[in-house]
C-alpha cells in the first residue's frame, strides 16, 4: 500500500484550470471565490461528517505578516492554496502551509481589504487596492500583465476576487461611499485588453437616466464590489450593485436612482445589459445589494424553475426568475425591520413613512451593515436549505442633509448604533420555497464579524461566527457540533478541499489562514 | 538679458542643490558607519535592526518619518532615540534614499535595446529567468526587477551569483521513497515538508515520509562567469535593460 501511496501523493502537479472545470464546480478543488460558478459555496466533499466531526484539528496556521483584516476566501488547485491579503497574492502547499511563493505589489498606492484570486489556464488573476488588475503565472507568481481598470484619484479602489470565464476576466470597483460612477470591467485574460465596460448608472440620455432628476452621473455610485455569479447555460453574468451616492442624503437625486441596489444581468460577450432588478429603490440607508445573488435550480410553486436568491441587506430575502428578472417572492429574514410593511406584487417596498435619515437622526432597522451582508451564505441542494449569517440590529440614521465633497469617501451622514440595541448575529436556515425560517442558531459577539459560510455534502455547514469561532452545525437541523476558537475577528468565508484523498475545512482570520483535518486514523 | 540672466541663477540654484543633496548623502553614509551600523550592518543590508538597503523599509516611509524615527527612536523596538543635530539627521535620510533607490530611477549608461538583445540571445538569461511570462521558470521573475534592486544588486546578481541567493530558488535535488530522482529549485524546505519546482514548470508538494534524501547546492546555477562573457559595454546595455524592467510601475 505504502509505494502506491506514495506514488499517489509525488505526482507533479501540472494541471491547468479548464473553463470547462470551473462550470463543474467543486470537487476536491475550489476554483472560484464561492467554488462554482452559482455562488452556492455547497461542496460535494463527505468525508468530515456528524459522526466524525469530533476529530477534527486544526492542521496549519499560516500567518500574513502585516496584515489585519483578512477577507479572502482561498481557492485550491491540485493541492496548492491561493491566498491573498492586501496587494499580495500567496500561494501555498495546502498539506501544510508552506509557502510556494509571494507576489507582492509593492508599488501599489492603496492598502485595501480584499478577497481573493480568479483562477485560469495557468493564471492567477487578483487586482490591488488602487485598481490594477494582475496576472501572474500559476507557478511561479512571475508577473505576466498588470493593467489599470479604475483612478484611484477619482476616488476608485478595488477589493473583490475577479470573476473568470472562458477568455475574460471580470472586475469591478469600490468607491460608491464617496461619489464614483460604478461600473464593471472585462478584460483579455491573454492580454489585458479592454473587452467592453458596463456602467451601473446610465449616462444623460440612456434608458434609466430619468430615474436621477439630473444627478451627476459620475458621482452616482452604484460600485461593482463584489464579485458576482454565473449561468454558463444561459451565458448571463448576474451582479450586484452598490448604494446610490451620498448614501444618507436623497433630496439631491430624487427618483429610484437606477442601477443602484440592485442585481444586473449581463451578457458577458459584450457587456449588454439582459435586465436588472432594483431590491431598493432611492435608497437612503446604504443597503448596497452586495450580498450574493446565488443561481439554484428548484422546484417552486410545483414547477422546476431557474431562481436567483438574495438576502438583502434591506432585510428581505429575494426569490427572481434568472431568465428574465421577474419578481416571485420576498419575505423578512429578520424580525428587526420596520422600514417596509412588506414587498409588493411587483417587487417594490411598501414604505413606512418616517424612516428616512434626519440631522437628528431617526431609527430604523435592518442597520446599515444590514440584516446580511457580503458574507457569504451558502445553499444545499442536499437540505434544500438556504444558509445565511443574518444581523439583528437598527441604527440611528443620520444625514447631513449636503453633498460632499465627492471621492473622498464622504457619505453624507452615517448610521449609528443604538448603545441600548446592541446587534445579534444569527445563522439562519430558510426554505426558499416558503421564504420560513427552518432553523436559526444565535451567535454571542459584538455585531461586527464578516464571516459566511459553507456547507457539505458530509450533512454539515461550517460558518465563522461573531465571536472568532468556526463553527460545524449540522446543516439538516442546526445542532452545533464542533467548534475552534481562533482568537482573531473573523472577516472570511471558509471552504473546503481535498487533498490526497483527506478532507480538509479552511478559513481566514484577521491575520492568519486557519486549516482543520480530521485527526490521522480518522 | 534678464532671462538669461535668471536661468543662470536657476541652474546655478539647481547645480548647489543636486550636488548638496549627493553631498549630503556622503556625508549622511560616513555618519552611518559609526552611528547606525552596528545593528543596520556596514552596508545597511541589516542585522541586528532591519534591511534599509534594499528599499522595502525605506520605500515606504517618507523622509519626515525617517526624519522622526531616528531622532525619536521607533517606540516597541530596539531602534534608540539619536538626537543629532538636525542637518546630520537629513543627511542620514538622504543616505538612506540613495542607499535604496531602485535601478529604475538611476541614471543607467548603456543601451537597453542592445541589452535586451543579449537578454534573450546570447547570454542566455531566459534560460531561468522570465519577464512577462517570456522566459524560464526556475529563476527569479524579472517582470519588475527595475523597480526591486538597486543598481549595484543587479550587477552583482550578474557579476556575482553565489553571492547571495534569493529565497525559494535554492538548486534541490530529491531522492524519493520510490527510488525517482527530482532537481529543480526549493521554494520552501522544512524538515518536515519540500515544496520543489522542477525544470519541467512542475510543483512537487513533499512531505518527509515521501523522500529519501535531498541535496541542496550553495551555488546559484547561474554561470559564474559573466565577467569575462561580457564586455563592460555588454554588462552596461544589459544592466540599462534590466533597470528598465517596470511591468508593476505606477503612471
Amino acid at each position: 500500500m505504502r509505494p502506491l501511496l506514495t506514488l499517489l501523493v509525488a505526482l507533479p502537479l501540472a494541471a491547468q484550470v479548464r473553463y470547462e472545470d470551473l462550470v463543474a464546480g467543486p470537487g476536491k478543488n475550489w476554483l472560484t471565490y464561492f467554488g462554482d460558478y452559482g455562488g452556492r459555496r455547497h461542496s460535494p466533499l463527505s468525508q468530515i461528517t456528524p459522526e466524525n466531526i469530533q476529530y477534527l484539528a486544526p492542521r496549519w496556521t499560516y500567518h500574513i505578516d502585516g496584515s489585519r483584516k483578512l477577507e479572502a476566501t482561498p481557492l485550491v488547485l491540485d493541492g496548492v492554496m491561493y491566498m491573498t491579503a492586501s496587494n499580495e497574492v500567496h500561494a501555498l502547499d495546502a498539506r501544510t502551509g508552506r509557502r510556494i511563493w509571494l507576489y507582492r505589489d509593492e508599488q501599489a498606492k492603496a492598502l485595501k481589504v480584499n478577497r481573493g484570486v480568479a483562477l485560469l489556464g495557468d493564471r492567477v488573476f487578483f487586482v490591488t487596492g488602487d485598481a490594477y488588475l494582475v496576472a501572474l503565472d500559476r507557478r511561479t507568481g512571475g508577473l505576466l500583465w498588470s493593467q489599470p481598470f479604475a483612478d484611484p484619484k477619482l476616488g476608485y479602489g478595488a477589493t473583490l476576487a475577479p470573476l473568470a470565464l472562458r477568455d475574460r476576466v471580470i472586475v469591478g470597483v469600490s468607491g460608491g461611499d464617496g461619489g464614483v460612477r460604478g461600473y464593471l470591467d472585462a478584460y483579455s485574460a491573454a492580454t489585458g485588453e479592454r473587452l467592453w465596460r458596463f456602467y451601473t448608472v446610465p449616462g444623460k440620455g440612456e434608458p434609466g437616466s430619468e430615474s436621477w432628476s439630473d444627478f451627476p452621473a459620475e458621482w452616482a455610485g452604484g460600485a461593482t464590489w463584489m464579485t458576482g455569479t454565473y449561468d454558463p447555460d444561459l451565458n448571463l453574468l448576474y451582479w450586484a450593485t452598490g448604494n446610490p451616492w451620498p448614501d444618507l442624503w436623497g433630496k439631491p437625486r430624487r427618483g429610484e436612482n437606477l442601477y443602484t441596489c440592485s442585481v444586473v444581468a449581463l451578457h458577458p460577450d459584450t457587456g449588454k445589459l439582459e435586465w436588472h432588478f432594483q431590491f431598493t429603490p432611492h435608497d437612503t440607508h446604504d443597503w448596497d445589494a452586495q450580498s450574493i445573488p446565488v443561481l439554484a435550480d428548484l422546484e417552486y410553486q410545483g414547477r422546476p424553475r431557474k431562481l436567483l436568491l438574495h438576502p438583502n441587506r434591506n432585510g428581505f430575502f429575494y426569490l427572481l426568475d434568472r431568465t428574465n428578472g421577474q419578481y416571485l417572492r420576498a419575505t423578512p429574514f429578520v424580525d428587526k425591520l420596520d422600514w417596509a410593511k412588506g414587498i409588493d406584487d411587483r417587487g417594490r417596498p411598501i414604505l413606512v413613512p418616517g424612516k428616512e435619515p434626519t440631522p437628528a437622526g431617526v431609527r430604523a432597522c435592518p442597520s446599515m451593515r444590514g440584516a446580511s451582508n457580503w458574507m457569504s451564505p451558502s445553499y444545499s441542494p442536499a437540505t434544500g436549505l438556504f444558509y445565511v449569517p443574518s444581523l439583528e440590529q437598527c441604527d440611528l440614521y443620520v444625514t447631513s442633509e449636503k453633498i460632499p465633497a465627492a471621492g473622498k469617501g464622504i457619505m453624507g451622514g452615517g448610521g449609528e448604533p443604538l448603545s441600548r440595541e446592541p446587534g445579534q448575529f444569527f445563522l439562519r436556515a430558510l426554505d426558499p420555497q416558503t421564504g420560513k425560517r427552518v432553523w436559526e442558531v444565535p451567535m454571542t459577539g459584538p455585531g461586527t464579524m464578516w464571516s459566511g459560510t459553507v456547507s457539505t455534502a458530509g450533512g454539515l455547514v461550517f460558518y465563522g461566527d461573531d465571536d472568532g469561532q468556526l463553527i460545524a452545525a449540522d446543516a439538516r437541523h442546526g445542532r452545533q457540533l464542533w467548534h475552534y476558537y481562533m482568537g482573531q475577528a473573523l472577516t472570511a468565508s471558509p471552504m473546503t478541499f481535498q487533498v490526497d484523498g483527506k478532507q480538509y475545512v479552511t478559513i481566514a482570520a484577521a491575520t492568519d489562514v486557519f486549516t482543520f483535518g480530521l485527526v490521522e486514523g480518522r | 538679458m534678464s532671462s538669461l540672466i535668471f536661468r543662470r541663477t536657476f541652474l546655478y540654484a539647481l547645480a548647489v542643490l543636486c550636488g548638496g543633496i549627493g553631498l549630503a548623502a556622503d556625508a549622511g553614509q560616513a555618519l552611518f558607519a559609526t552611528a547606525c551600523g552596528a545593528c543596520h550592518g556596514t552596508t545597511g543590508e541589516g542585522g541586528r535592526g532591519p534591511n534599509i538597503a534594499d528599499g522595502r523599509l525605506v520605500r515606504r516611509l517618507t523622509d519626515d518619518d525617517m526624519f522622526r524615527s531616528i531622532q525619536k527612536g521607533v517606540p516597541g523596538t530596539e531602534m534608540a532615540a539619536f538626537p543629532f543635530p538636525d542637518d546630520q539627521i537629513r543627511q542620514l535620510v538622504a543616505y538612506f534614499r540613495s542607499l535604496s533607490a531602485p535601478a529604475f530611477e538611476a541614471d543607467v549608461p548603456g543601451d537597453p535595446e542592445a541589452g535586451a538583445a543579449l537578454f534573450y540571445g546570447k547570454a542566455g538569461c531566459t534560460g531561468c529567468h522570465a519577464i512577462a511570462g517570456r522566459g524560464g521558470l526556475l529563476g527569479p521573475d524579472l517582470s519588475s526587477i527595475g523597480l526591486q534592486r538597486p543598481l549595484r544588486r543587479l550587477r552583482e546578481a550578474v557579476l556575482e551569483p553565489s553571492a547571495r541567493l534569493t529565497d525559494g530558488f535554492l538548486p534541490v535535488t530529491v531522492t524519493t521513497t520510490d527510488g525517482r530522482r527530482i532537481s529543480g529549485v526549493a521554494k520552501n524546505y522544512t524538515n518536515y515538508s519540500l515544496q520543489l519546482l522542477d525544470d519541467q514548470g512542475r510543483l512537487h508538494l513533499l512531505r518527509q515520509s515521501e523522500w529519501r534524501a535531498v541535496e541542496f547546492s550553495r551555488e546559484s546555477p547561474m554561470p559564474a562567469d559573466y565577467a569575462r562573457r561580457l564586455s563592460g559595454a555588454e554588462l552596461d546595455n544589459l544592466m540599462a535593460f534590466l533597470s528598465r524592467q517596470a511591468a508593476a510601475r505606477r503612471n
